[in-house]
């Protein structure tokens, strides 16, 4: 790594407009495009701190600034347009979280790298709606939440209550949802609401390591840990009507569902696995990068289809995890309402990924390239018409499912035209980490975090409350602030406003 | 009448199936001979001399002689009558002489698959020659500069062509919103087709479904809670 003054750095940063950064080559050595990023004046001011503690003397270990680790991106070989910095923008595995880059994939050089998707593959959001109003919900609201920490199984190491087998985890793996719809657990009209329809089709569950199996099929249904959790919400605000109705949120108070999962322990079995290949193939092709942590392999190279095909297994996983959920809400409403879930309207409205690459066409420069786009904490949002979107949401653009820390609103937010061109269709996932794990745990305490929530009028069922501080809001950047700069940006459109009532958590 | 024993002249090769008339006498005898020297053969050539004579007074007689050595079930039929059982008579040795040629020959059966499919598709009962379909031609052709030209639908073929290459010809502000109107129009029905057709996809799944799933997703879910 370049070691230069604060003062020097900031001479290869440039703010283009109010919304966004220009990285320029040099920032970091052998860039091959230019990095952006995009903030608003409290973000920036995050971003920049960052980096100036990251050259004070004696800052080593760690993991580097966002905004280094964004140029280290852009270094990599064959990547394309140039390397995205969303707003919520934060250190992680090698990739930033909130990073997105495309890779040209008619160039034989260029690369797949399991840091640009992060651990959590295909850890996503989905949301469900219901007819009920928040009026409805208030007076059985704990009883509610009781329910639904009872129905999905939370907390490090829990199991599932839906019953697989070795079989049936290897059929999941390579159906995804198609599984769990087979086997009659999600409604048909929930595959045309997901991304990609549910089911990544070149997932090979032969690549899979027995380990990664081993540790994925007790886990199969379960929440899990960390920032994940199902929230009860109510619609706050509409900004926009016509995008809002099609999805079928309506008027203020609506009750939905939010379930934010991943692949769990088989998602970052997978992709440890696939660190150990990449090193190899890295010194055999001789691969040159600015991180030890971008390990990454030739995307025509054995290394790299494995961890492709292995990386859909991962994805599908995420998907039948969700729609497993999605099951498990609909039974613990259902129950308490005594009403059957058809009748409460429980839709899936759209279930997003923000941990995947994916094989996309963009136009670059005029032309139309194929490329493999890793979004890491990163969320696709085409415009409208694009024939990828389901036929819903075809006029609104792809409903982004923005998920805020725990205790804070979440958004739902649509794909623009202009964010196809500036950002290849990707926008924020969430709020964004602003202190770290450890940092967390030493400035908080759990118990002031809870007291809080619940002066908010938040029911809150927590399976290991002593990582709670870890997710407190004050942990994390302001979602507000994330979302408007998405949409003062033009890259997404805020559609609605969504304040939580009740939180599931690990 | 005339029709089918143009058919079965076709069909047997003779040198003039479309100009025969049957009620021409003389047309008429020389068809039959013509079958008989050609096609039936039931007599030897020296015995086809009553035949041969078709402007004699004899030739009736020996016409009746033929058809009575023939066996036909039609000798106190019309004339035409008479010819029609010559003709299929004719026919049918022609087939038995061909048999493995004639077996795999297959009759073109009525579409019976798709039987009353009315076109949806206004297009199809579009006018082409109607002023309205010209007018509206020459306008998207001076958008998108295609040159005037007798037939309509020869320059509506060009316009496809530059729709192809090149989807959004330069059109002067004005017009905008006639070239914009038209495709709004155009999603909106391709998007109507594409939820039908979801929706279909989704009715196929259910049905599917109540085959594969598996009965416990209905009742118990093993254990809740912990």
């Amino acid at each position: 790594m370049v070691v230069r003054q604060y003062n020097e750095e900031l001479k290869y940063l440039e703010k283009i407009n109010p919304y966004c950064w220009k990285i320029k080559k040099g920032f970091q050595p052998n860039m091959n495009v230019e990095g952006v990023f995009y903030v608003n004046n409290t973000l920036e001011k995050l971003m920049l701190d960052e980096l100036r503690n990251s050259c004070r003397p004696g800052m080593t270990g760690g993991f580097l600034p966002g905004v280094k680790q964004i140029a280290n991106v852009a270094a990599l070989p064959g990547i394309v347009g140039k390397s995205v910095g969303l707003p919520d923008v934060h250190s992680g595995y090698g990739f930033a979280i909130g990073n997105m880059a495309a890779f040209d994939t008619s160039d034989p050089t260029s690369i797949v790298s399991p840091g640009g998707v992060g651990f959590d593959i295909n850890c996503g959001v989905r949301l469900l709606r219901t007819n009920l109003h928040e009026k409805d919900v208030q007076p059985i609201k704990e009883q509610l939440a009781q329910s639904l920490f009872d129905h999905i199984p939370v907390g490090v190491g829990s199991k599932g209550i839906i019953p697989m087998n070795a079989r049936d985890l290897e059929e999941a793996l390579e159906m995804g949802m198609d599984w769990s719809l087979r086997e009659g657990y999600v409604w048909a009209e929930d595959k045309e609401h997901c991304e990609e329809y549910g089911r990544m089709l070149n997932a090979d569950p032969s690549k899979v390591s027995l380990r990664a199996k081993k540790r994925g099929l007790p886990q199969l249904g379960t929440l899990g840990a960390g920032n994940h959790y199902a929230e009860i919400q109510v619609v706050d605000e509409i900004y926009d009507k016509f995008a809002a109705g099609k999805m079928g949120l309506e008027r203020l108070g609506q009750v939905v569902v939010m379930i934010h999962s991943g692949s769990r322990g088989f998602g970052h079995q997978v992709a440890t696995d696939a660190l150990v290949q990449m090193e190899k193939a890295m010194k055999r092709d001789q691969i040159a990068v600015n991180d030890r942590q971008l390990a990454c392999a030739r995307i025509n190279s054995v290394e790299g289809q494995n961890y492709l095909k292995s990386m859909a297994a991962a994805a599908n996983f995420a998907w039948v995890n969700r729609s497993s959920m999605t099951f498990l809400t609909r039974q613990a409403f259902g129950k308490q309402f005594k009403m059957a879930p058809d009748d409460l309207d429980m839709h899936v409205i759209y279930d997003v990924s923000h941990n995947v690459a994916k094989i996309e066409e963009h136009v670059i420069d005029g032309k139309l390239k194929t490329l493999l786009v890793h979004r890491k904490g990163s969320t696709r949002a085409f415009p409208p018409h694009h024939p990828l979107i389901p036929v819903d949401y075809q006029l609104t653009g792809q409903p982004v499912l923005i998920g805020g820390s725990m205790g804070t609103c979440s958004y739902v937010l649509t794909g623009t035209h202009q964010g196809m061109t500036e950002t290849f269709g990707s926008t924020c996932h969430g709020a964004g980490r602003a202190l770290s794990r450890a940092k967390s745990r030493r400035n908080l305490d759990y118990k002031e975090v809870l007291v809080k929530l619940e002066e908010m009028g938040i029911s809150i069922r927590v399976a290991s409350p002593k990582l709670v501080m870890e997710e407190a809001p004050e942990s994390y950047k302001n979602v507000t602030d994330v979302v408007n700069t998405c949409h003062a940006a033009g890259i997404s459109k805020k559609t609605v406003k969504l304040r939580p009532i009740a939180v599931i958590k690990g | 009448m005339s029709n089918i024993f143009k058919l079965k002249l076709t069909a047997l090769g003779h040198p003039n199936p479309d100009g025969f008339n049957c009620e021409d006498e003389k047309e008429y005898r020389s068809v039959v001979l013509w079958l008989e020297d050609q096609k039936i053969r039931h007599y030897k050539i020296e015995e086809r001399e009553g035949l041969r004579n078709i402007d004699s007074e004899q030739w009736k007689k020996a016409y009746n002689t033929y058809q009575t050595d023939l066996v036909s079930p039609v000798v106190q039929g019309t004339p035409n009558e008479q010819l029609n059982w010559l003709l299929c008579y004719a026919v049918r040795l022609e087939y038995a002489d061909n048999v493995t040629k004639y077996k795999n020959a297959k009759v073109e059966e009525p579409k019976k698959a798709a039987p009353n499919v009315v076109s949806s598709n206004p297009l199809d009962n579009l006018d082409f020659s109607s002023p309205a379909f010209k007018a509206g031609v020459e306008r998207i052709c001076a958008i998108a500069g295609v040159g005037p030209h007798v037939d309509p639908k020869f320059q509506l073929a060009a316009v496809a062509k530059i729709l192809k290459s090149a989807p959004h010809p330069d059109h002067p502000k004005s017009e905008v919103n006639m070239v914009h109107q038209p495709t709004d129009v155009q999603k909106l029905l391709f998007i109507q087709d594409l939820r039908d057709l979801q929706t279909k996809i989704n009715e196929a799944l259910v049905a599917v479904q109540c085959v594969t799933a598996d009965p416990r997703t209905d009742t118990t879910l093993g254990r809740v809670g912990r």
